[in-house]
C-alpha cells in the first residue's frame, strides 16, 4: 500500500497551517489620538487614528459617523492599488465601528506601510483595529484578518510571504470578527445557528480557485483566526494601566 | 442579577437584551447599581456636570465657541457668567484658555458650556491667566483629581508653591511664582501617569534634587 504525503515546501520551513511571529504594541504615536503597529514576520504596518473631529464630507450621511482611510505605501506614489486598499479598509471598518454613537463626526486612520513581505492588508487591518480600540472609538466587535494562498496542488498554506504570494495561483483575504467572550449561555449569542465568530466581514481574492476550493480556504482561515483572536486579546490587555484607587 | 434597574454609564452599551461592551478598560461597579468600563484616552467624552478645560476659538453674536477636546466644539453662552448681562459681556481672544463646567451633552445637540456653578456663582470658573497649560490623557487628569490627594501632587506641594488647574478633558494648567518651578511641576504631572504611588514619591524626590 503506497501512501503519497504531499508535503508543500515553504522556504522559511514553516507547516502550511503556521502563522509567522506576531507582534503589536499600541500607543507609539505621540500626536496621533491612537495608535498601533503591528507585524507578521517582515510585513510592518503602523496606523495612526485622528477624531472622532466635527464634520462630515460631502456625500457622507450626516446620521453616522464617517470613517476616512488613507493608506501611505511604503514608496511611490498613491495608485489604484493604494485607493483599493483604502476601500476595502473602509468597508471593513465601517463594519466594525458603532457608527451611531457620535453622529456628525469623522474619524480619519492613516496606515503606514513599514516593510511589505506578503499579506499586507490583513496586516494593515489587524493594525486599523487596534489603533481604533487605543484610541477609544467605539466599537461593535473586533475583527482578525489572516491570509489564505492555494498552491498548485490545492492545498492551502496560511499567511504567505511576498515570494510565496507571487508565486502561487491564487490567494484570499479573510476577516472574522474577534470571538466573544460573554457570561451569557452559549445560545444567546449565535446568529442562525452558529456562533457569531463564524461571520465574515470581509473577503477579498486574487487569481482563479474553484467554489470548493474556497471554502476550504475559509474554513482553514477560521481555524487560524481563533489563534490571532487570542493574540490580539492577549497584547490589548497588557497594555491597559491597572488603576488602584477609583473615584466614585 | 434578573429584575433589577442598572444604570450603565460610559464604555457600555444595551443591545436588545444583552449588554455589551464598546471600549477597552476595566469595568468598574459602584453600589447600588452603577457599571462603567473606565479607560484613559486621549480625547475626550462629554458628560454633564463635568468641568474642563477649553480654548475659545470663535466668538459669535450669542456664544463662544470652545474647543474641549471632543468631537465638536461646544458652545459657552455670552451670558453664563455670574452678573452677566448684554452690557457686560466678556470679550475672550481666540486662543484664551477657560475653565468651565459641562451643562448639556445630548447626542446629536450642540455641546453648551456655562461658567457659573449650578447655584449661579462664579466659583472659580472663567478665564485663566498665565501659567502655562499641557495636555495629557484623561486617565492622568482623573488620577490627579482623587479624593485622597494623589501621591505626585503631594510630593510636590510638600517643597513648591503653585497653582494648578485640572480638566477631566485631558488637560492641566499649571502657575507658580517662576518659571523653572512651572516647569517642574508640569514634568513631574507627565511623567506619573504609568508609575505607581510609591514610584511617583521617588520620582519627585529625585527631581527635587536635582535642581537644589
Amino acid at each position: 500500500m503506497l501512501v503519497q504525503r504531499m508535503e508543500i515546501d515553504r522556504a522559511d520551513g514553516r507547516t502550511p497551517n503556521q502563522l509567522r511571529k506576531l507582534a503589536c504594541s499600541r500607543n507609539i504615536l505621540n500626536r496621533a489620538h491612537g495608535s498601533a503597529s503591528w507585524s507578521q514576520g517582515e510585513t510592518k504596518v503602523l496606523a495612526a487614528v485622528y477624531g472622532p473631529k466635527a464634520g462630515t464630507k460631502k456625500n457622507e450621511n450626516p446620521e453616522k459617523a464617517c470613517i476616512e482611510v488613507i493608506w501611505k505605501p511604503k514608496t511611490g506614489q498613491i495608485g489604484k492599488e493604494e485607493k483599493e486598499y483604502e476601500m476595502v479598509l473602509k468597508r471593513t471598518l465601517q463594519n466594525m465601528c458603532l457608527l451611531t454613537v457620535h453622529p456628525n463626526t469623522t474619524t480619519s486612520i492613516i496606515i503606514q506601510v513599514v516593510n511589505d513581505d506578503g499579506a499586507l492588508l490583513p496586516c494593515a487591518i489587524n493594525a486599523a483595529c487596534a489603533a481604533l480600540v487605543d484610541a477609544g472609538i467605539p466599537l461593535k466587535h473586533l475583527a482578525v484578518a489572516i491570509c489564505c494562498c492555494l498552491a498548485e496542488s490545492g492545498r492551502v498554506i496560511l499567511d504567505p510571504n511576498k515570494t510565496e504570494e507571487q508565486r502561487l495561483k491564487a490567494f484570499v483575504y479573510l476577516v472574522f470578527p474577534n470571538s466573544i467572550q460573554s457570561v451569557l449561555p452559549e445560545g444567546a449569542l449565535q446568529v442562525g445557528g452558529e456562533p457569531y465568530e463564524h461571520g465574515i466581514i470581509t473577503s477579498v481574492t486574487h487569481g482563479l480557485m474553484s467554489v470548493d476550493e474556497y471554502f476550504f480556504c475559509l474554513e482553514r482561515g477560521r481555524a487560524a483566526s481563533a489563534k490571532l483572536s487570542d493574540f490580539l486579546r492577549r497584547s490589548l490587555q497588557l497594555q491597559v494601566p491597572s488603576e488602584s484607587s477609583k473615584t466614585g | 442579577m434578573a429584575n433589577q434597574t442598572i444604570k450603565l454609564g460610559g464604555g457600555l452599551r444595551q443591545d436588545c437584551d444583552a449588554i455589551s461592551v464598546m471600549k477597552a478598560g476595566m469595568l468598574r461597579f459602584s453600589k447600588p447599581n452603577k457599571y462603567w468600563v473606565e479607560s484613559s484616552q486621549r480625547r475626550y467624552v462629554p458628560c454633564v456636570g463635568d468641568t474642563v478645560l477649553g480654548i475659545v476659538v470663535d466668538s459669535k453674536a450669542d456664544n463662544f465657541l470652545v474647543d474641549i477636546k471632543g468631537h465638536a466644539l461646544a458652545f459657552l453662552p455670552v451670558l453664563a457668567f455670574e452678573g452677566g448681562t448684554r452690557r457686560n459681556i466678556p470679550k475672550f481672544e481666540v486662543g484664551t484658555l477657560i475653565y468651565v463646567r459641562i451643562v448639556k451633552a445630548n447626542t446629536g445637540m450642540n455641546l453648551e458650556l456655562s461658567c457659573t456653578d449650578a447655584t449661579g456663582k462664579a466659583a472659580e470658573f472663567g478665564p485663566l491667566k498665565d501659567g502655562y497649560m499641557f495636555e495629557s490623557s484623561t486617565g492622568l487628569s482623573r488620577m490627579l483629581l482623587n479624593s485622597p490627594t494623589c501621591p505626585v501632587l503631594e510630593a510636590l506641594g510638600k517643597k513648591l508653591s503653585f497653582e494648578i488647574a485640572v480638566g477631566l478633558n485631558g488637560r492641566v494648567w499649571v502657575n507658580a511664582a517662576s518659571p523653572s518651578t512651572i516647569i517642574l511641576v508640569a514634568n513631574a504631572i507627565m511623567n506619573s501617569e504609568s508609575l505607581s504611588g510609591v514610584q511617583q514619591k521617588i520620582m519627585v524626590e529625585k527631581l527635587l534634587q536635582r535642581v537644589q
